[in-house]
């Protein structure tokens, strides 16, 4: 005889399956960022992020976003560095009863990118970008932020008025 | 009770609810399906439609234009190469942006010094700082510093040098740039976009390095400037401090640099000193930023 199916089981499963279809997915729009175990910039880092990696967003606390990789890595992500905005291509384009997001349209659309910035290179010869790419590499590593920050008695390490 | 016969309703109540919520899926492009090539080429279709305004520019371009404004600053004045200080400034500038409301840009704040005794401070989209020697000489201590930084983060999270840009050639791009879902330009429509790239820095550059922006940037800048400190702790006071310097300073009769596109120095107190917030100013700071400023010339 076959065992029973339990009513209450079948409603979790079903309900399960509802959320994750109904995720809300972002995407990271900036270069690179990193998956960090708290809502802090000096916090510890879990994965390096990539532009037009999908997240889903699991929860929101004061301008972050907790978030799960499609790898399962659970953590925040700062909410400038994501694309939560989406665009409604039903009401432009009825072929495609969908939406997408800003990141997307701004990728298909394409933009100004590397090869037009060759191109404006070579029309001004007198410009260099020597120190532009320099001044990029001038980073300010998370724990060495953490510690400046502790140093100086800086926001949540911070002093009287 | 016989519990097999609630299995088929609950198996076709679960299968409505996952196809409505499939549905909803679809609709809301939460991403359950990937982008698919007639998806890219359809949003390709409408971007068209859809970007008109400077809050369109993906932050990729946004970085574009601001290396190139970048790029344009520097043929007009010379490096102050000093590792340390840059570490410093850099440290101060990633602790303020950190506490901003945009912490983050495609490739992130970095702060250079010019070496001019000109007194400026410019701030390129996505995030490009520079700030002249002549204006670090009338910093006294780090809280001033922090304040005049954190005045520039408001200009680049207020996209004010993006805002700089005429709204004929934002639509010129966008036409431009709509009509293109292919990876790579073919050389008419490279020679077209370069040319209204050109036109956007020009906008950008006349405003920031010859004019100004306009001043109800520069009090906006106040404003965000005012709360990012208070967010920091760092002592607000030390913006109107700087701006006291330099209503005092002698050479605010030249018509270059900081006084050229700035409002009047008197003027902006005015406006900010009601926003911002006093803290001590601590001492570690003021040492640490006196060890970092030894040896400016």
């Amino acid at each position: 005889m076959r065992k029973p199916i339990r009513p209450a089981a079948v409603a979790v499963f079903w309900a399960a399956c509802a959320v994750l279809l109904l995720a809300e997915t972002v995407v990271v729009k900036i270069q690179s960022t990193v998956l960090r175990k708290e809502p802090k910039f000096y916090a510890q880092t879990l994965v390096n992020l990539r532009s037009g990696e999908k997240l889903e967003k699991l929860a929101s606390q004061q301008g972050w976003l907790q978030v799960r990789t499609a790898a399962g890595a659970v953590g925040w992500v700062h909410e400038s560095a994501v694309d939560t905005k989406s665009f409604n291509l039903l009401a432009m384009d009825k072929s495609m009863k969908t939406q997408a997001s800003a990141s997307e349209v701004a990728l298909a659309a394409k933009g100004f990118n590397k090869q037009v910035e060759e191109s404006y290179r070579a029309k001004h010869g007198n410009l260099s970008f020597v120190w532009v790419d320099r001044m990029l590499n001038i980073k300010v590593p998370a724990a060495e932020l953490e510690k400046f920050l502790k140093a100086g008695r800086l926001a949540e390490f911070g002093g009287a008025r | 009770m016989n519990m097999p016969r609630f299995r088929i309703p609950i198996l076709a109540v679960g299968f409505a609810l996952l196809a409505a919520s499939a549905c909803e899926t679809l609709q809301k492009g939460v991403g359950a399906i990937d982008a698919q090539s007639a998806k890219v080429q359809s949003v390709a279709k409408v971007a068209k439609q859809i970007r008109s305004t400077f809050a369109d520019i993906s932050e990729e371009e946004e970085y574009y234009i601001g290396r190139a404004v970048a790029a344009n600053i520097l043929t007009r004045y010379d490096v102050y190469n000093n590792e340390g200080l840059n570490l410093y400034l850099n440290a101060v500038g990633a602790a303020v942006a950190a506490y901003s409301d945009r912490p983050e840009t495609y490739a992130g704040y970095h702060v250079l010094v010019l070496d001019t005794d000109e007194v400026n401070a410019l701030a390129a989209p996505s995030g490009f700082i520079f700030l002249t020697r002549g204006l670090l000489k009338r910093c006294k201590d780090e809280d001033t510093l922090a304040d005049i930084l954190a005045h520039e983060i408001g200009h680049v999270c207020a996209k004010h040098g993006l805002q700089s840009i005429r709204k004929s050639r934002l639509t010129d791009a966008f036409k431009l740039l709509g009509e293109q879902a292919a990876q790579k330009y073919g050389p008419q429509e490279l020679a077209q976009l370069t040319g209204v790239f050109e036109n956007v820095l020009g906008d950008i550059a006349e405003k920031l390095i010859e004019r100004g922006y306009d001043r109800k940037y520069e009090y906006e800048a106040d404003e965000l400037a005012a709360e990012f400190a208070a967010r920091m702790r760092y002592d607000g006071g030390g913006l109107l401090d700087f701006l006291g310097t330099m209503a005092k300073d002698s050479t605010g009769s030249s018509d270059k640099g900081w006084f050229k596109t700035h409002p009047g120095p008197q003027d902006r107190i005015g406006r900010v000193k009601g926003q911002v917030k006093t803290f001590m100013r601590e001492k570690v700071r003021t040492d640490r930023f006196r060890a970092a400023f030894r040896g400016l010339k």
